[in-house]
């Protein structure tokens, strides 16, 4: 851009430089012509002989270049100098007669001229005949003129390079402000906002935002189409794995060899495992849908809390299990969407089950500040804090071989996210359990 | 008990037939919606389990059904559909409890013991307080001072016994009596054992399960 | 012809100069303080007239010792060519009040600018180049014998005087005086200047000239004896400077500055190009265009000054330049007119075959 106007600048002055020595040449040509043709005039034939009363007024014209200094010279016919410098020569061809006024430069005692040569025909009695006016001046003023002009024509695009910059630099920015805000609104989307972005925006950013929007339309109709596949998955698993699980429940262990018995503990095990992991799989993309169709809504998280204790905490549960919900006494309101706010809770309490509680398992609700918070404790060893991060990352496993944590956490800190929550360890020590929580801000005024 | 099970599946609804048979129950089964429907609008039960996806009539409608024409019979929902709206919706339109697919079957046998014991206990309110335990008899709740405590039948049952006479002594003989009936045989130590985890429970609580060595057991609220 | 004017100044000859054949006096004026430069000045002014001056310089350059050479116009301008061909010395300054030959030098290449606080201050008219200079405001003017002319015949303009000399031929008949414009420039300048300005007016008076025996001279100096002599009644075309000066030595004499038109000369100084000591030249420059050299100027040597009133004793408009009567001879190109050798000639030659009869 600069370089740009540099070069613009550049060519520009260099145009202001020929155009003023034109135009300086050309005002100051006209001086010398009419002197010169002032002076012609002067020129008369007077019995015979050529005389020149050289006018004052030619000289005064020429002074209007008061600098410059003036040389002059009035050749007979003959070639005789009649008045004047009689050494300035022009290089003009003084013997033949010049129809017009010649133009030129030359070098004259050191110095350089412009000079003009104008005839001026004379009638003798030996017929007619030519005389040479020749006027010369010095371009002192010419450059002067062309200078300033120069000077003044630099200074212009000097000013116009300045506004031109700082024009630019404000429509660039003023023009890159939609695509400022556009930025902005796409920083703030959630990750889950797939919808078409809706943002006036100028015509030129037209078809940016419409290839965003088609991109974006493309995407969330491939992730429309993913999930609906997954959904539909697990939904084929579905029957069959009860069915499964039907069929496994029938078998009479008794009857079995103690080797049967065995591998067919196995197998209930493994198809226990393939249902609630199928489940997990079920309310991921439940969830994530939900988030991407459901309005948000205040959710009492007492409620949401309790129905997600009951759903999670079987009637099967080990009776030796001491566990415990306790509700928070004042009434806690959050923004959220109560299925998948529960599955997430549901899946914290189910995480604890399997994998945490020895002989209890402690669900409580409260607030902390401005938020409003969800705690599983639990009495088992926990999970150790370098395992933070990663638990919370679809199908990492945490422990053992065998201890796939599966989407459960995934889930709980997705939703978590998505209310713009999140899910918080605490360590297990001498006096406290290990905790999990999920805490979402409370809606202003915390209470309803 | 009377249970009806309306299952297309064949195997589960085989499997849950058997289960429930196993209990001493009497099943019917039926496989398609809108015969299940008509079996409903003439015939009594005591449970109903309901698969949604059904042929004929689906789940939901059946449910929407019976409630419409006032049966207040429990029914017990089972949903294979993608999305747990199924629930709420199961929920909302008068399902007592749901189970989604695949579900384990002793979690399906206990749900419905729940339901068919809370049909014969009918729907009295009644609240007994020792301490800071609150046992609510109408929902089979007890909290512990703001802790809702989990309990299992036969604990509820022992606590319900013990804070029914706070402060009274009931001897083990009596405990094993009322818990268990006569045809049920338990072992002698089963009373002792609830007693231990009743006792877990309700720790942290004003209320203490007191031992009367040789005699029996009795619940203590403290400083009473 | 040349004649040389010699005034009753001390000739100070240091040694025989016969290349300067056609200088006239030369007088130098020591350095007052301890002598640490050297200035040469080539004048077409009366020593006189530039003596306070140099003086009043001195106590400002005290170290510098002053030369004065003494030319009439014609003269100081053929040694300033010669100087500028190299074939003669040149002075470090020249002055002169035929600024047409100045004019000429500086165009030919003869002059050396120069520019300082000082230069800045002289008006447009009287700056060419910066190479030429006026430093002077001399109007020219009127003289008459108070004695010999009756009030109502003293002229007030150019067109009384031409009255004069057609109503009253016989009486003033070889009573009027002017410059010889052949032997002096600023006469020549005058005349030429006259006759653009005003000619009209012009041909009258020459006509008028031409029926009277016209007494002229070579010099100011010259005329003005005349009349004090009492050979001529009424100068014309006298530098106020000269006028006034004699008429403040003799009461008899009168000076009138015409109300129609009044050329205002202004003496020229020029560095030229091959100075000695130009940095001198050009302190000297400085000295006589600052407000210092100015009232020097004024109250001893030249007189009238630019927007001051006349000097007691001058009749004239009183406004001059404001009024629009003062005429300035532009110090600029259009004085080469009337340095052209043919203009010169035939205007010298119509004026001499008029005026003198010859």
């Amino acid at each position: 851009m600069a370089l740009l106007l540099g070069l613009g600048a550049a060519a520009l002055i260099t145009a202001a430089w020929f155009y003023a020595r034109t135009a300086a040449d050309e005002a100051y040509d006209r001086l010398l012509l009419g002197a010169a043709f002032q002076m012609s005039e002067n020129l008369t034939v007077q019995d015979g002989v050529i005389k020149f009363d050289l006018p004052a007024s030619a000289f005064e014209l020429l002074g209007l270049a008061d600098s410059d200094r003036i040389f002059y010279r009035v050749v007979t016919p003959d070639g005789k100098t009649l008045t004047g410098y009689n050494d300035l020569d022009t290089g003009v061809d003084l013997t033949a007669h010049q129809s017009q006024p010649v133009i030129g430069n030359s070098t004259y005692r050191g110095v350089d001229l412009r000079h003009v040569t104008v005839s001026r025909v004379l009638t003798q009695k030996s017929g007619v005949v030519w005389a040479h006016v020749i006027v010369a001046q010095t371009l002192e003023s010419r450059r002067a003129l062309a200078a300033e002009l120069t000077t003044r024509a630099t200074i212009l695009v000097a000013i116009m390079c300045l506004l031109a910059l700082a024009g630019s630099a404000i429509a660039v920015r003023y023009s890159l402000h939609p695509v400022d805000r556009l930025g902005r609104v796409l920083a703030r989307r959630e990750p889950q906002d797939l919808t078409p972005l809706d943002l006036d925006v100028p015509r030129e950013l037209t078809p940016f935002v419409d290839s965003i929007n088609r991109f974006i339309t493309r995407l969330s109709e491939r992730m429309t189409l993913m999930q609906r596949y997954i959904a539909d998955s697990a939904h084929q698993i579905r029957t069959p794995l009860t069915a499964l699980n039907a069929q496994v429940s029938l078998i009479d262990d008794e009857k079995l060899a103690p080797a049967d018995r065995r591998h067919m503990e196995r197998v209930r095990r493994r198809a226990s495992e393939l249902s609630r992991f199928t489940n997990q799989l079920l309310n991921h993309a439940m969830v994530i849908h939900r988030f991407d169709s459901v309005q948000l809504a205040p959710v009492k998280l007492n409620d949401v809390a309790r129905k997600a204790f009951r759903a999670a905490v079987p009637m099967t549960v080990d009776p030796d299990l001491v566990v415990s919900f306790e509700a928070s006494p004042e009434e806690l309101m959050v923004t959220g969407d109560e299925l998948s706010l529960r599955e997430a809770i549901v899946n914290i309490i189910d995480n604890a089950l399997r994998h945490g509680a020895k002989g209890r398992l402690d669900v409580k609700v409260g607030r902390d500040g401005d938020n409003g918070f969800v705690e599983v404790s639990d009495d088992g060893p926990g999970i150790p804090p370098e395992e933070w991060g990663n638990v919370v990352k679809r199908f990492y496993s945490s422990r053992s071989e065998d201890q796939v944590s599966g989407l459960g956490f995934a889930i709980a800190a997705e939703v978590a996210l998505a209310l713009n929550g999140r899910i918080g360890f605490r360590e297990k020590t001498e006096e406290r359990p290990f905790a999990i929580h999920i805490a979402l801000p409370l809606i202003e005024g915390g209470q309803a | 008990m009377r249970i009806f099970l309306v299952e297309d599946t064949h195997d589960v609804g085989e499997a849950i037939c058997r289960r429930f048979q196993q209990a001493g129950h009497t099943v019917d089964w039926e496989t398609d919606g809108q015969a299940a429907s008509d079996i409903l609008s003439f015939t009594e039960y005591d449970l109903v389990v309901l698969d949604v996806m059904l042929p004929g009539r689906d789940g939901f409608s059946i449910l929407k059904k019976m409630r419409q024409s006032g049966s207040g019979v429990p029914v017990l929902i089972l949903t294979a559909r993608s999305e747990i709206d199924d629930r709420v919706g199961a929920l909302d339109l008068g399902a007592d409890d749901y189970l989604v697919k695949p579900f384990d079957f002793r979690e399906l046998e206990a749900r419905a013991r729940v339901l068919l014991r809370r049909r014969a206990g009918g729907e009295a309110t009644n609240l007994i307080t020792c301490g800071d335990v609150v046992l609510d008899l109408s929902n089979r709740s007890v909290t512990v001072g703001r802790r809702e405590v989990q309990l299992k039948r036969r604990e509820m049952a022992l606590l319900e016994i013990l804070a029914s006479r706070p402060g009274k002594v009931f001897s083990k003989e009596e405990l094993l009596d009322r818990l268990f009936g006569f045809d049920e045989e338990v072992g002698e130590n089963a009373v002792e054992l609830y007693v231990g985890r009743l006792r877990k429970k309700l720790e942290g609580a004003t209320a203490r399960i007191v031992t009367q060595r040789g005699i029996g057991y009795q619940l203590v609220a403290d400083g009473a | 012809m040349i004649r040389r004017l010699v005034t009753g100044i001390t000739f100070s000859l240091v040694a025989a100069l016969p290349a300067l054949a056609i200088e006239g006096a030369r007088e130098v004026f020591p350095a007052p303080g301890p002598q640490a430069g050297r200035l040469v000045i080539h004048g077409a002014t009366d020593l006189e007239t530039m003596r306070p001056l140099i003086l009043d310089f001195q106590q400002v350059a005290t170290g510098v010792t002053v030369e004065f050479v003494d030319y009439v116009t014609n003269d100081l301008y053929r040694q300033a060519e010669k100087a500028c061909a190299g074939e003669a010395e040149s002075g470090d300054i020249l002055l002169s009040s035929a600024v047409d030959q100045l004019v000429r030098l500086a165009n030919d290449g003869c002059a050396q600018p120069h520019r300082s606080a000082e230069t800045l201050t002289v008006a447009d008219w009287a700056n060419w180049r910066d190479e030429v200079f006026g430093f002077t405001f001399e109007p020219v003017v009127f003289v008459y014998d108070k004695r010999a002319v009756p009030v109502e015949d003293v002229p007030k303009s150019h067109e009384d005087l031409a009255d004069l000399l057609r109503l009253k031929p016989t009486v003033y008949s070889g009573r009027i005086g002017t410059y010889d414009i052949e032997a002096s420039g600023v006469g020549y300048l005058l005349a030429f200047y006259d006759a653009r300005h005003a000619p009209t007016a012009y041909g009258r008076l020459i006509e008028g000239l031409s029926r009277i025996d016209t007494v002229t001279r070579c010099c100011n100096s010259e005329v003005l004896g005349e009349i004090a002599s009492g050979r001529v009644r009424l100068a014309y075309n006298v530098l106020g400077s000269y006028a006034y000066r004699a008429a403040s030595e003799n009461p008899d004499l009168g000076i009138v500055v015409p109300n129609d038109y009044a050329l205002v000369l202004s003496r020229g100084a020029m560095i030229p190009k091959d100075a000695e000591h130009p940095q001198i030249g050009k302190e000297f420059m400085n000295y006589l265009l600052s407000p210092r050299g100015r009232e020097v100027a004024r109250q001893k040597a030249f007189f009238f000054d630019d927007g001051k009133p006349l000097p007691p004793g001058v009749e004239g408009p009183e406004a001059l330049m404001e009024s629009g009567v003062g005429r300035p001879i532009r110090i600029g190109p259009a004085l080469l007119a009337a340095q052209d050798e043919s203009q010169r000639s035939s205007f010298i030659a119509n004026w001499k075959h008029l005026v003198s009869g010859e």
